[in-house]
Formats: structure tokens, sequence, C-alpha cells
């Protein structure tokens, strides 16, 4: 469960500041899996690093219950230099994971081969994002948090993930950021709009898609 | 106490991590490590071993040099990676729990070990070519290094933070480190300084850390000058700073 209270968090521009996320109160349900409709720029992934903590709000406090995962679906946090295996063994100790776990498990979900023991720096985008994605997998959290993840791997991939949350459906939760209503569909129970800084929450996808095209 | 534990866990993830990605995959990279401290030892004792005209009753012109590059480097090479701690890592901070000062402390805790082990290679060579173990106090010695790496890591992370701000800090504070040699008394001991100078030199608190690790190693040394509590407090007031600007710096970063 994760708790938010008038969160706000503006960034400097050149004609003044841009007020990305403007007081947003909102309660994420414990066990519910919730997509946040927003168009290119309206602050979702902003949101989402806060959600994680990644990012300090400007102002307001985040009460979190619970391990919440860092915004997966971003292949940052991997460095370059290491190869696959090493960069899943450092993200295991700073979790307090068992180390061999995650990396067995990493490896096998994946499916990068021989590159897993490749630096990280030879991978192209889309086998970084198949190796945060799996890593984060690999790491039992109460709440999944992913940004766009319709742009990690090919169809099978895409099927394995889905498969893998509905898994811990019972146990966890997803908070899924995207602009595309088809993945939203296809994961959330709940959705909320992000729209000029402010959060519209629906207990149907439905009517948020019909706010959503609306706007 | 969940807080600290996990960062307990981070730091020593970022230890690691960083002993990995410092020494690089070969094992020549440890090798590094110490040839660049011995080529500095060996240069300045044989440069002063023919061109000084010191007088240093009881002590090895090596053990001697060792006493004073060893504690100097310490500090230098833990500013230097402290501040770029944060530069060189942005990518991690990506991790919520992965805070700013873990990385400084992981990098500072590096620098000291492999300084440590440079120093104990040195004075302990010295003593077996010698034969003689004669160790006024083991912890003196090491309350210097440790004091020299404490001064290193603080101002590190003052600069750290104020790297966030202005790239031009860490193009700027290496070179200006660089002459600090001169003025850290890593040649000579700090008796044999005419007075007037070394109430100036004393102001230096890396002075006090050279002469504490050499009044802990030599017996006879004396080294009525140190105080052990300057040192401290430069750490103390440099700590208190770094850690507000990196808390500063913490909400100012943009994580990409």
């Amino acid at each position: 469960m994760i708790d938010l209270d008038r969160i706000s968090k503006a960034y400097p521009t050149r004609t003044g500041s841009n007020l990305v996320l403007d007081a947003i109160s909102f309660s994420f349900p414990p066990r519910t899996n919730v997509g946040i409709l927003g168009k290119n720029g309206s602050g979702k992934s902003t949101l989402l690093r806060v959600l994680a903590g990644t990012e300090a709000p400007d102002s307001g406090t985040i009460r979190r219950k619970g391990t919440v995962s860092w915004p997966i679906g971003f292949s940052g946090g991997f460095s370059g230099s290491l190869n696959g295996e090493e960069n899943c063994r450092f993200v295991a100790r700073i979790y307090g994971a068992d180390v061999d776990d995650v990396v067995g498990f990493t490896m096998e979900f994946a499916e990068l081969g021989e590159y897993f023991y490749m630096p990280v720096k030879t991978y192209s985008s889309g086998m970084r994002a198949r190796l945060a994605f799996a890593l984060s997998m690999a790491i039992e959290f109460d709440a999944y948090l992913v940004d766009e993840v319709t742009a990690v791997g090919d169809f099978n991939f895409q099927a394995k993930c889905r498969k893998a949350f509905e898994e811990r459906s019972g146990r966890s939760s997803v908070i899924i950021v995207s602009h595309h209503i088809g993945t939203v569909k296809s994961y959330c129970e709940h959705c909320a709009v992000l729209q000029k800084g402010r959060l519209y929450y629906f207990n149907s996808v439905d009517e948020a898609e019909r706010f959503y095209e609306a706007a | 106490m969940q807080g600290s534990l996990t960062q307990l866990q981070v730091v020593y993830a970022l230890l690691l991590r960083e002993t990995k990605t410092r020494f690089g995959v070969n094992q020549l990279g440890y090798l590094w490590a110490i040839i660049e401290p011995t080529l500095w030892i060996l240069t300045f004792a044989l440069f002063y071993g023919y061109y000084g005209h010191m007088s240093l009753p009881g002590m090895n012109l090596v053990a001697f040099m060792t006493t004073g590059i060893v504690p100097f480097s310490l500090f230098r090479e833990t500013a230097a990676r402290c501040m770029s701690a944060i530069g060189a890592n942005t990518g991690l901070l990506f991790y919520p729990q992965v805070r700013p000062l873990d990385l400084v402390l992981a990098r500072a805790i590096l620098e000291f070990v492999t300084n440590l082990v440079v120093c104990a290679l040195f004075l302990g060579g010295v003593a077996l070519y010698e034969g003689v173990f004669n160790i006024e106090s083991w912890l003196e010695t090491l309350a210097g290094l440790s004091l020299a790496g404490g001064l290193g890591a603080t101002f590190g992370l003052i600069c750290c933070g104020l790297s966030v701000y202005s790239t031009n800090v860490d193009l700027l504070l290496p070179p200006l480190l660089r002459p600090l040699i001169w003025f850290s008394a890593v040649f000579h001991p700090v008796e044999s300084v005419p007075n007037g100078l070394r109430d100036l030199l004393l102001l230096n608190p890396i002075v006090h850390t050279i002469e504490m690790v050499r009044n802990g190693w030599f017996p006879g040394y004396h080294a009525r000058y140190v105080d052990p509590w300057y040192p401290i407090t430069w750490i103390v007031v440099m700590l208190f700073l770094g850690l507000n600007l990196e808390r500063m710096a913490r909400r100012r970063m943009e994580v990409v």
C-alpha cells in the first residue's frame, strides 16, 4: 500500500517552472493492479520515480507499507563495464535477497544466453530491458512499479511477463504507467489518468478510457 | 535499526562492486594499486638519499618516506575518488536505498584498505630487511592513517556535493591538491622545520596525521607538536558541511 499526501513536483524550464505533479493525494489499494494513463510529458514517469523513492518530491509525504520495487522497464541502474551476472549480484545484495537464487532466476528468465556473462555495455536496448525486467521479477516485492512495459521484448517475452505477474497477483500488486490503453487493459482492474498535474481515479478501465480519450 | 542494516548491505554491495570496477577484471589491477605508490616512495627515497642532508637517526629512509607518502596519498586519492563518486555512479542512485553518502563511503573504505596494504608491505618489508621489529604503537600509526583517510573522505564529500552544482569543481580541485604535498611535511620531520614556518605548517591537518603515523612507528621519534584533536575537528566540521551539501544535492539531482 502506498499513500500519497499532497505530493508536488516542479521542474525548472526556460519560461519558468513546470508543475508536473500538483498536490496529488491518493492511496493505492493493496493487492490491486492500477494503471496510470498519461500522454507523453504528462509526468507519469516522474510520478513513478516519486512512488519508488528514486526521486524526492518538492513537498508532500509518501508512506509505503511493504516493499516497493525500483521503476522497472528502465534499463538504468546497470553499470556498463560489469556483466549481467555481476549486476544481478549487486542488486540482490542491496535488496538483501539470496544472491544465487536471484542470479539463477534472472539468467533463465532473461534468455540472454552467453550475453549474460558479457559486459552490459555490449547489450542492445532490448537486451538491457529484458535483463532489467527479469531481475525485478527475481526479487519479491509487495508492489511492482512498471514503466511502459510494452517496450520490453518481443511477443513471447511479453507473454512471459504477464504470466509472471499473474502468478503473484495474490501476493503483490502492479502499478503500471503507460500512454497506451491496451497495456493498462491487459494488466489492471483499476485505472487513473494523470492530466495537468492532477490524478483522476476510476474503478473501471473503460471509464478511464473515455475520460482519457476525451481529453 | 532496519534502516542501518539496509545501509550496511548497500555499502557492502558497493564495496564489492567498486573493487571490481576499480581494479578491473584482470589481476593486474591489484598490482597497479601497489606499483604506483612504490614508484613514488622509491623515487623520493633515492632523491633524498643522494641529495638530502637530513639526519634521520634510527630511521630507514624508505620507511620514513613511506610514513609521509602513504598518509598523504591516502588523503589525496580518497578525496579525488570520493569527489567523483556521484558523477561516476549516477545510475545507481536510481535504486532508492542507495544514497550519495554510501557511494562516498564505499570508495573511502576501498581506498583506505588499499593504502593500508601498501603501508604494511613497505614498513613490514623494511623491518624484515633490517631484522628489527621495534614499533612504538601500532594503534597510533593506524589512527594517523585513519584520520588521513577521514580528512580525504570528508573533503571529498564536500567537493562531491559541490560538483552537482558545477562541473568546474572536478576539474579545478585535483590540480590544486597536488602542490599540497610540499606543505604537508611529507619529506621531513616537523621538528626540523624552523619555528615560524612550523606554526604555519601545523595549520595543515594532514601534517598532524603524518606525524602521528611516524610517532607510532618509529621508537624515539618525537612528534611534540602533534594534536590528534586538530584533524578530528577538521573532520567533524567538514562532515557536517558535507552531509548538508549531500542532502541538498540529493534533492537537486536528476536521476535519468
